[in-house]
């Protein structure tokens, strides 16, 4: 699947490869010219023979020079393309999946397989084009030509040569295993750090020094000793090939020396062998390092086919459904209807929502109160099928929305996370993110509707204040307000906010809360302030994903003891609302 | 087929990118300011195994020269014997030759052997110095500083030094060597197949720094360009949720299409350009072998050089580029690790917490007075100060702190347990002044509850027994149960074995502050610090949270940085703080009768300034 991104750039890869293939004959010729020179030249006396071949060999040392330049150029053709069309590629998927197929993978992951694992894979052909594919292809080489040169010693090379590779890849299978320990106890003692620097103020107050100190020392130690086996592993290997070559080497010479006085081999040829176990010294020293890297890539490629194949039904349904919606093209009003509906996140056992069934009509604010975990944040996200219910019906304007276009049904919606959610831009990108077409009054319009405007006036760059990683720092209220805004200048139909208003004091939730009245739109409201609810038109209260009770602020006074003990519990508080300046 | 073929060399690649960077290429990464000096205290280090690292200098030694004999000996191998008879029987110049080549092998093991013992030996002992030294430090330090950057210099910086040590310090070395000692063979055995081999280093000189010069801008534009992608593509990852529901993906990826070109035309450029490098090198081995077989070959027609000693410059030529390649590579991560150890070092320098009071004694039995008199306190960085603090909590007492952010509450409590020192006046617990008193012991009688109540990995129980190792299971769980925490932790699959993530990662922040509670509890303190939460808590967590810290602030003399009114009202005393002043204290009434700056804080007249404040405080 991966390797078939590779296809594209076949005819670069090939002349990168090709190229590769001239150099490496050039350098695998060498040995066999210089036994010329000494045979034909030296050895006869004939000065034009070292001449001419000492000529032909600068000749192939620069083509071979320019064929490595151009390789350059078209390995790297190969490898940025690749990486370039299956970043574009694996991104795209990703950014299609429904919002349930996306979070059966940690984000986190996501990310690193869309940066490192690219990244790897990328390197890994660039490489493989221009050296690690040269290694095999040089021990190779250099064992039919020895072969070529001297039958009879070069079987030298070819008994010895795969015994050392055999050795050599068991060796690494063993290093790396040791330099996986080695990662994890880094991880381990780098845990330890972490948590030190965080708590540092409360571990002094606990007193808790001599203990840490200890803690840190054993994983220290752990780290060290692991550390020295790994690296003693892998110190052993290259001194020991090496000698084995070597050995091997002497073995030309003894055989050599007698051939050449039997007269059944020159000097040029012994020399031209020994040159060649040479060679292969140097290109098995290269192997552990190639093995890592090809081992590293593989186990990338593994991560990004699993999300390239990762199939998903529930965006294939929504385009058949496309279709069917586009019949039904009249704007939304809001009216929202829950029957009998369920709720499990895929892959989990546990029912987060369980028959839930109520009705809403245009224009009215439902206020969601409940428990953390009970459910809240799951029903509102139903509406714009972020996720599917698992049973049940979910209507609005008295149609499934299973049977509307997600990105209408969305584009009617407006939606404030519980977590702020703002991307790194001017204040103006931020708010207009809800609508690109957004005019500069309307997206001045809804930061006054969403109380921000006024701030957001007071900052020197006004609207292009630039915010995130390397901008101003807003506080979380006003983060939130922005979202806020956000959501409204797409001029939404229906209206979710949860929990949206917590950081914000009681006289701009107020002010915030008029705004909405006179928006005129179906409004979803999570939220743990009495305040609000008291003007909610339909008050929902979940516990443990079942409604529990509904209706207005009086008809659950009456009805629900959990409700009256909440109201209970915030009066105690202070029913003065200027509580919130003594914080 | 030709289309294709010339693709790499045009359409999505303007060359634009390339420039040239002036002065040298090679430019070492960050650069250490004092040498001499962190070069001496890193050599204090290795010092430690004097004997072992004589013993590696000598193998170093050995091992370089063996391996110039090596070659030498196949060239003397080739002339005397298999081109001649030879001085010595053949079998013995052979096991010679064994020898050398054994000799060389074993050398190199143990020189690399016994450096990695060294290596880990040392680093393992700056990571413990540095890490009981982080201990050490004043809490002002963390205060300067960035969590992030501290933690590099415990990881990255002192990884950095023992990769270093590990090998570089050894290859570096073992390099000079066998560069001086070829070129001191090369030159005895024919001069002027030398000077051909050293054609190739001007050549080298020469390409390399055209390289270099370029790949350093474009490195550059590369990190950049891959910084936009990666960031693009975890806002939007993380932003996921809001993408979907306002349907912005088609958006999203056209966004993600132009960073993703950009990387490929930067990346192309650096890749390509710094991809000469071996071809390079190749390129001068394979030329110098050129000169010297072609060369050598005629040379040897006359009768200047032997067939030997051109197998001999074969091998030499090609030994001489590798290490003066090596040597340029080393010397950039040898200067990156002397700049890395100068870093950690600098926090080994920075000054510690101030010792004890000669003469300072452990404090037993803390009944929780605590008063301050005339206290004044400045930082050194930056205007936060106290000025004359003057107040009594008698034991049992709970004092609410009120103010404004940057009033001095916290510092207030900095002062208390010993973070900073105050400059004047006298803080006593028992009318003990404090300075007179161990700080651990002091400490020990302290416990905090803070907003952000920060738990560990490990599980529940090492988490609450956190302030009392030797606790056992029955007071852990009575703690837990005083605290309301017992039931949360009994509905965890593992119960009290539950582990918990790096930072309590796997519950909430509302069971967070109860098992923060429950691990003051048992830590059975006089003087308890609380810094109320501020974030939004489900409603019923948060009844159990206040029920819990009531029974925790029970008999102790409690300090609450107060939000709640709730909390104020109840307080014995409420010291109202503003520009580092206590301008009033007493009583919620006594305060309102005042009419002072507390009732303006109460009737919410600064509720809009405040609020901002808090706000962003806590982003």
């Amino acid at each position: 699947m991966v390797l078939s991104f590779i296809k594209k750039y076949r005819v670069a890869a090939t002349a990168a490869f090709c190229m590769m293939l001239f150099e490496l004959a050039v350098e695998l010729v060498q040995p066999l010219i210089i036994s010329k020179i000494i045979d034909d030249g030296i050895a006869q006396r004939q000065l034009s023979v070292a001449w001419i071949w000492g000529a032909i060999l600068v000749g192939s040392a620069v083509f071979a020079f320019a064929a490595g330049i151009a390789s350059s150029f078209f390995a790297s053709h190969a490898s940025q393309g690749f990486g370039y069309d299956l970043r574009d590629r694996l991104y795209e998927k990703v950014e299609g999946f429904s919002y349930s197929v996306f979070n059966r993978f940690a984000t986190s992951s996501l990310i690193t397989r869309l940066t490192g694992d690219i990244t790897q894979m990328q390197d890994m052909l660039f490489m493989g084009l221009r050296f690690a594919s040269r290694v095999p292809l040089v021990v190779t080489g250099s064992m039919v030509m020895a072969l070529v040169v001297h039958v009879r010693l070069g079987l030298f090379l070819t008994i010895l040569i795969p015994v050392l590779v055999v050795f050599v890849l068991w060796m690494i299978r063993r290093i790396s295993q040791q330099f996986r320990t080695v990662q994890q106890r880094l991880d381990r003692l780098n845990g330890v750090i972490q948590e030190n620097l965080s708590g540092m103020r409360l571990i002094r107050v606990f007193v808790r020094r001599d203990h840490e100190i200890s803690r840190f020392g054993q994983r220290s130690r752990d780290l060290m000793e692991g550390n020295v086996r790994a690296l003693r592993l892998a110190e052993t290997t290259m001194p020991f090939v090496l000698f084995v070559m070597n050995l091997g080497i002497l073995a030309v010479l003894w055989f050599g020396r007698m051939d050449i006085a039997a007269g059944d081999a020159s000097i040029g040829q012994v020399v031209a062998v020994v040159n060649y176990s040479l060679r292969t010294i140097g290109a098995l020293s290269a192997l552990s390092w190639i093995m890592t890297s090809y081992s590293r890539a593989a186990a990338s490629a593994q991560r990004v086919n699993e999300v390239l194949l990762t199939e998903d039904s529930s965006e294939e349904e929504a385009l058949d459904h496309k279709v069917a919606s586009l019949q039904h093209s009249l704007p939304l009003q809001g009216r929202v209807e829950f029957s009998g509906v369920s709720f499990r996140y895929p892959g989990s056992d546990l029912r987060v929502l369980e028959d839930i069934s109520f009705q809403v009509e245009p224009g009215q604010r439902v206020a969601i109160m409940g428990a953390t975990g009970s459910g809240k944040s799951s029903l509102v996200q139903l509406i714009p099928r972020l996720y599917e219910p698992t049973r049940g019906i979910i209507r609005i304007d008295g149609r499934d929305i299973a049977h509307i276009d997600s990105s209408r049904l969305r584009g009617s919606i407006g939606y404030v996370p519980q977590e702020i959610l703002l991307f790194s831009g001017t204040i103006r990108d931020n708010i207009a993110w809800g609508r690109e077409d957004a005019a500069e009054e309307e997206i001045q319009t809804a930061a006054q509707q969403a109380q921000i405007h006024e701030t957001i006036a007071s900052l020197s760059h006004g609207y292009d204040t630039m915010i995130g990683q390397r901008g101003v720092n807003l506080s979380g209220g006003q983060k939130q307000r922005l979202s806020i805004a956000r959501a409204l200048v797409r001029r939404p139909y229906i209206l979710i906010l949860d929990d949206s208003t917590s950081a914000l004091d009681m006289r701009t939730e107020a002010a915030l809360m008029q705004a909405l009245d006179e928006f005129s739109c179906t409004i979803f409201l999570i939220t743990q302030k009495i305040s609000t609810t008291i003007t909610a038109d339909l008050i929902l209260l979940l516990d443990d994903g079942r409604l529990i009770a509904s209706g207005t602020h009086e008809q659950l006074m009456k009805e629900s003891d959990l409700y009256r003990r909440i109201v209970e519990s915030q009066h105690r508080e202070g029913e003065e609302q200027h509580v919130q300046g003594a914080r | 087929m030709f289309k294709a073929l010339v693709e790499p060399f045009r359409h999505p690649y303007p060359k634009e990118v390339i420039q040239r960077q002036e002065g040298s290429g090679r430019k070492p990464r960050a650069k250490a300011r004092d040498w001499s000096g962190t070069l001496g205290r890193l050599w204090g280090y290795l010092a430690q195994r004097k004997a072992k690292l004589t013993l590696v200098l000598v193998m170093v030694v050995f091992s370089s020269s063996l391996a110039l004999l090596g070659p030498y000996m196949l060239g003397v191998a080739v002339d005397d014997y298999l081109g001649g008879s030879g001085g010595q029987p053949w079998v013995w110049f052979l096991v010679g030759i064994g020898l050398v080549y054994a000799g060389s092998s074993l050398t190199s093991w143990l020189q690399n052997i016994w450096m990695i013992e060294i290596a880990q030996e040392t680093v393992y002992r700056m990571r413990s110095d540095l890490f009981t030294k982080l201990h050490a430090l004043p809490i002002s330090f963390y205060s300067k500083r960035q969590q992030g950057e501290i933690m590099s210099r415990v990881t990255n910086d002192i990884e950095n030094v023992s990769s270093t040590l590990n090998s570089s310090a050894i290859q570096i070395f073992s390099s000079v060597l066998t560069l001086t000692g070829t070129i001191v063979v090369m030159l005895y055995l024919s001069p002027i197949l030398t000077l051909l081999t050293f054609i190739v280093v001007p050549l080298m000189m020469f390409g390399m720094r055209w390289i270099t010069r370029r790949t350093g801008p474009l490195y550059k534009q590369r990190q950049k360009d891959l910084g936009n992608l990666n960031g693009y593509i975890e806002e939007t990852l993380s932003g996921q949720r809001i993408i979907k529901a306002f349907s912005q993906e088609e958006r999203v990826l056209r966004e993600f299409r132009t960073r993703n070109a950009a990387i490929r035309k930067s990346g192309f450029w650096a890749q390509t350009i710094s991809g000469f490098i071996p071809k390079l090198m190749n390129f001068l081995n394979n030329f110098s072998f050129a000169l010297v077989a072609g060369i050598g070959g005629v040379l040897a027609i006359y009768g200047q050089v032997t067939v030997g000693v051109i197998i001999v410059f074969v091998e030499y030529a090609r030994q001489f580029t590798r290490p003066l390649n090596d040597l340029a590579n080393q010397w950039n991560t040898l200067l990156s690790a002397i700049a890395g150890a100068e870093r950690v070092f600098e926090v080994m320098d920075e000054d510690e917490e101030a010792a004890d009071e000669s003469g300072a004694q452990p404090i037993e039995q803390v009944a929780g007075k605590v008063s301050f008199s005339q206290v004044y306190f400045s930082y050194e960085q930056d205007g936060d100060t106290l000025e004359d603090i003057s107040f009594t909590a008698e034991p049992g007492e709970m004092i609410a702190l009120v103010g404004p952010t940057g009033a001095g509450k916290t510092t207030l409590i900095q002062l208390l347990s010993r973070f900073y020192e105050h400059d004047n006046g006298i803080i006593a617990i028992d009318d003990k002044d404090i300075n007179s008193i161990r700080r651990d012991s002091l400490r020990s009688h302290m416990a905090f509850v803070l907003q952000d109540s920060f738990l560990f990995q490990g599980s529940i129980r090492d988490n609450i027994a956190f302030g009392r190792l030797e606790a056992t299971d029955a007071e852990i769980e009575a703690a837990a149960r005083l605290a309301n925490a017992h039931s949360f932790i009994m509905r965890l699959p593992h119960g009290y074995d539950e582990r918990l993530g790096i930072g309590g990662d796997g519950i909430s922040q509302g069971q967070k502050q109860l098992l923060a509670i429950a691990r003051a509890m048992l830590a059975n303190p006089s003087i308890l610090v609380l810094d109320e939460a501020t974030s939004s808590i489900d409603t019923v967590t948060e009844l159990k949270i206040q029920e819990g810290l009531q029974r925790l602030m029970k008999g102790r003399t409690s300090f609450v940085i107060a939000h709640r009114l709730n909390t104020i009202r109840q307080a014995d005393k409420i010291l109202v703080l503003k520009d580092g002043q206590l301008i009033e204290q007493g009583d919620h009434r006594d305060l309102l009768k005042r009419d002072g700056f507390y009732s303006k804080l109460y009737y919410g007249q600064l509720q809009e300034q405040e609020e901002e404040s808090r706000r962003s405080d806590e982003s």
